[in-house]
């Protein structure tokens, strides 16, 4: 998760010059997204105990936390380089395609984890196409670069965003002074990034710990699979909630052991906008050489895969209607993506005055994030179902009836539950925009006369309205690939595409999961080339300024 | 001006997303209406239970409002809706589960004696709780090449030495690993099938991974010579028209052991169902000779109904087999004991 980089006289700044800082609300809002959280934590205190722990601590544990470290370790490290290196090759060099580039790196976060590893494992396999011509994909291995190119367009995105609203200055210092493209990279433009390229590796790490459906199937299972074993095979939601709290507990660690390297290192961001950086024109032999490696996780993440998917497809049945899913899942996204960009800033304000309620409530929004998917919508059901039967109760005793609504079964509930589980989605990339603005910006904005939600408006929105945006599709394709919460909150007769997709896949047609699986990628396109486009005008007009 | 007509948008989609929840049938109060509905919640999703559901909507006049999800998520929602949850039928494809919906007080009686009488008492909870409409059999699937046919005799094979190095599974986190292990149990004693299920582990010749389809293509690809599959997914891929898959097909073959393991989708009558009348003739239906038809025909499960007459050849080849008489019940008791008997041989 991103944390701000702002040096300390920033949260000094928004508390004496009173800066734009909707703290309770933010507060507020960050507690109601980490409500199913507690849930999990009340069930997991309440529940039962039973010897389950004692049983998995000397059998299974052992295995499930090495395969976790491993999976989480090649994650990290190769959704790590590739999303910042392609995002630097895309933010500061031309070459031919580079546009189409822009958007398409970010697709593979289209494709779920699990429809990769299935197909994957399935060209691999001995009976599949590459049988015994490449290593099977299978293994904690296998499954740490499924969860890479299928996760590196977090990084990608947030980097991208970075990298193309840095100033160039220090960049070019280091060439001056004798550094080499790639050196100067490292030591100079890589630090400054560095805010967004951890949001960016908080995503990927939450999500492939919290992965169960890839890990089974490739045979390398994770401590999920003993969260999900605990309910599934012992009926015990309580040791699924206790697991679930260990696992929030590690990626709680992660961050902070994170933010604690960072604030060692810490890099002070370029203030303002001074130079935007120029592309370099990569002559046409490296053109063809960047856009061969920049193919590459496009290749591994999407085209192969959904290829393999596809390619089953045209021996399959053609399933059911999917033109009612498609609406479905397009709304549910749109509309969560929308909310979450609100949240989002707001949260990133919040956490900007470094408050401790703030910046508490804020990371535990954001762990919800770090739960397996089914637990977490374990949690939303207790907590509906509690919440029913108090205004149950209220109602009975006011107008001698129970609440004449069911709050499961409807399109808001499902709306909270997806605010509550992506809040780190949504955060992170606002959290990361905001931090580049520094408060000396404020300060002047202040000083000419501006009032708090003033500066705001005029000076922070154009400035940190790429992160929002950003936020937004995170959530909007998130909510497209949602699982466990959409199947089990969603209304009468209401499918949506991740669900019709993972009903064929998980009943092993995969053919058939095919088509549902490519809509979601289709469905996340249109967002994902519009936002490009923003981003691209965004960085014109800065550069049109400076000019 | 660009930021508003983007609000737009978004109030455009949100207004008939909004207008359909609040449109969802909240059960009691549709149930005077017409023939009223009946709410199922269910853990299949086939396309033979879309045809079931019209089928049963031609006939009686009642809508079927479906929400599918796995298993245990339909239990826990189904549980914490509590009183309030609109379920009248409740749908799973393992016994276990239903066992367990079963344990925490989800079901009532149906009543449905006389259709009862047309499946083995084995499929029917003792205490009417919940019942088998249709089967599914876990098998050996093995390669005729390598295995004779005559050296298998049944689950203790896999188990033998003679099989060391020969055999796949998949993971146990399967359900249908789960139940088959939870039948040995029954049978072999706990102590017994820890034994088989830790001489399973030492034949494996690979780490568990991947589904029952893909372990049939492991037999066929010579990556083992057995393994442990449910019937239907030979039958699908037999049936399939991708040579690929016919040319798998070809080389293997299911050996049904003595007792073969069976195991359930299984319907019951939720607790506190807001369209009894109707969830119990949806329940009958789901034993009409049209509905069980279309079991064996779309998604090659066994009918509940012995007398059923289907039109697949492939399955009526495969159904002369005898099946384990264990009520299914027992799958669910020892679910939990068997998984940690995986748990400890450490079949992952």
């Amino acid at each position: 998760m991103a944390v701000s980089d702002i040096h300390d006289d920033a949260a000094e700044a928004s508390r004496s010059r009173g800066g734009f800082a909707p703290l309770w609300g933010a507060v507020f809002v960050a507690l109601i997204c980490a409500a199913p959280l507690i849930a999990v934590a009340i069930v997991a205190v309440t529940g039962p105990w039973t010897d389950y722990f004692g049983h998995i601590a000397g059998t299974r544990l052992p295995v499930w936390l090495a395969n976790t470290a491993i999976v989480g370790v090649i994650a990290v490290a190769a959704a790590g380089s590739i999303g910042s290196a392609s995002a630097w090759t895309v933010a500061r060099y031309a070459f031919p395609g580079r546009r189409a580039f822009e958007w398409l790196l970010a697709l593979p976060l289209a494709m779920p984890a699990y429809a990769a590893a299935y197909g994957w494992y399935d060209l691999t396999q001995s009976t599949g196409p590459l049988g015994g011509l490449v290593p099977v994909v299978r293994g904690p291995v296998g499954a740490g670069f499924i969860f890479a190119f299928t996760l590196y367009p977090y990084v990608y995105l947030l980097a991208r965003e970075a990298f193309a609203s840095q100033s160039s200055e220090a960049y070019d210092a280091a060439r001056t002074l004798g550094c080499g493209p790639i050196e100067a990279f490292q030591r100079a433009a890589l630090p400054m990034a560095r805010p967004a390229i951890a949001a960016g590796l908080a995503l990927v790490v939450m999500e492939s710990l919290a992965d169960f459906g890839a890990v089974v199937h490739l045979g390398a299972p994770t401590l999920s699979v003993g969260i999900i074993r605990a309910w599934a095979g012992e009926g015990s939601v309580a040791d699924a909630a206790r697991l679930a709290l260990v696992l929030v507990s590690l990626a709680f660690l992660i961050f902070f052991i994170e933010r604690f390297q960072r604030r060692r290192a810490r890099q002070a961001a370029a203030s303002g906008r001074k130079r935007p950086p120029r592309r370099v024109q990569l002559s046409p032999v490296r053109s063809a050489l960047a856009i061969g490696l920049l193919s590459l996780p496009l290749m591994a993440g999407l085209i192969i895969p959904m290829g393999r998917l596809g390619w089953l497809a045209t021996h399959s049945a053609v399933g059911r209607d999917l033109g009612a899913a498609l609406w479905h899942s397009v709304q549910l996204a749109a509309i969560s993506g929308g909310v979450a960009a609100i949240l989002g800033v707001i949260a990133a304000y919040a956490l900007r005055t470094r408050r401790l309620p703030a910046v508490l409530a804020a990371r535990l929004a954001g762990l919800g994030y770090a739960v397996p998917g089914a637990v977490a919508a374990v949690g939303v059901l207790a907590l509906f179902g509690w919440t029913q039967d108090g205004m149950d109760a209220v109602w009975t005793r006011l107008f001698g009836m129970p609440l004449p609504v069911l709050l499961s079964g409807g399109i808001l509930g499902l709306i909270f539950a997806y605010q509550s589980r992506f809040a780190a989605a949504a955060i992170g990339p606002a959290e990361s925009a905001l931090a580049r603005i520094t408060p000396t910006l404020d300060g002047a904005a202040r000083t000419l006369g501006a009032g708090p939600v003033e500066v705001a408006i005029r000076v922070h929105w154009p400035l940190i309205r790429s992160g929002a945006l950003l936020a937004g599709l995170l959530v909007f394709v998130e909510v497209l690939k949602e699982l466990p919460a959409t199947m089990i909150l969603r209304p009468f007769n209401f499918d949506t595409l991740a669900v019709t997709a993972h009903n064929y896949a998980s009943d092993e047609r995969l053919g058939m999961a095919a088509l549902p699986a490519l809509l979601i990628a289709l469905a996340a396109l249109g967002p994902m080339i519009w936002i490009a486009r923003q981003m691209t005008r965004s960085e014109r007009l800065v550069r049109k300024e400076a000019e | 001006m660009k930021s508003s007509s983007t609000l737009l948008g978004l109030t455009g989609l949100a207004i008939p997303l909004l207008l359909s929840a609040c449109g969802q049938p909240q059960g009691s109060e549709d149930a005077s209406q017409d023939a009223g509905v009946v709410n199922v919640f269910s853990a299949r999703h086939y396309a033979s239970d879309d045809a079931v559901y019209a089928a049963f909507t031609e006939e009686t006049g009642i809508e079927v409002n479906v929400i599918e999800a796995g298993g245990d998520l339909l239990v826990e929602r189904v549980r914490t809706d509590g009183d309030r949850s609109p379920a009248d039928v409740v749908i799973t494809v393992d016994a276990g589960r239903l066992y367990r919906a079963a344990e925490a007080g989800l079901f009532q009686p149906a009543g449905l004696d006389e259709a009862m009488e047309q499946i083995p008492a084995y499929l029917h909870h003792p205490d009417d709780l919940w019942f088998g409409f249709a089967t599914r059999a876990r098998v050996i699937v093995y390669a005729p090449e390598r295995v004779d046919v005559s050296e298998l005799s049944g689950y203790e094979d896999l188990a033998d030495p003679r099989f060391e190095g020969r055999v796949c599974v998949r993971s146990s986190n399967n359900v249908y690993n789960q139940s088959l292990l939870a039948a040995m149990i029954d049978r072999l004693g706990a102590d017994g099938a820890e034994a088989w299920a830790q001489g399973v582990v030492d034949n494996l010749a690979r780490a568990p991974q991947g589904a029952d389809t893909d372990q049939i293509r492991a037999v066929a690809a010579g990556d083992c010579d057995v393994s442990l599959v449910n019937h239907y997914y030979w039958a699908r891929i037999a049936n399939s028209g991708n040579p690929a898959d016919q040319a798998v097909a070809n080389a293997t073959e299911l050996f049904f052991p003595e007792n073969t393991h069976i195991n359930v989708s299984g319907a019951g009558l939720a607790a506190g169902a807001p369209n009894t009348e109707n969830a119990r003739s949806f329940l009958r239906f789901l034993l009409s000779p049209e509905a069980q038809r279309a079991f064996a025909e779309l998604t090659n499960e066994f009918p509940a109904v012995a007398s059923t007459q289907y039109d697949n050849a492939l399955l009526d080849e495969l159904h002369d087999f005898s099946a384990d008489d264990l009520n299914v019940n027992v799958l669910g008791e020892n679910a939990s004991e068997a998984q940690r008997i995986f748990d400890r041989v450490g079949w992952q």
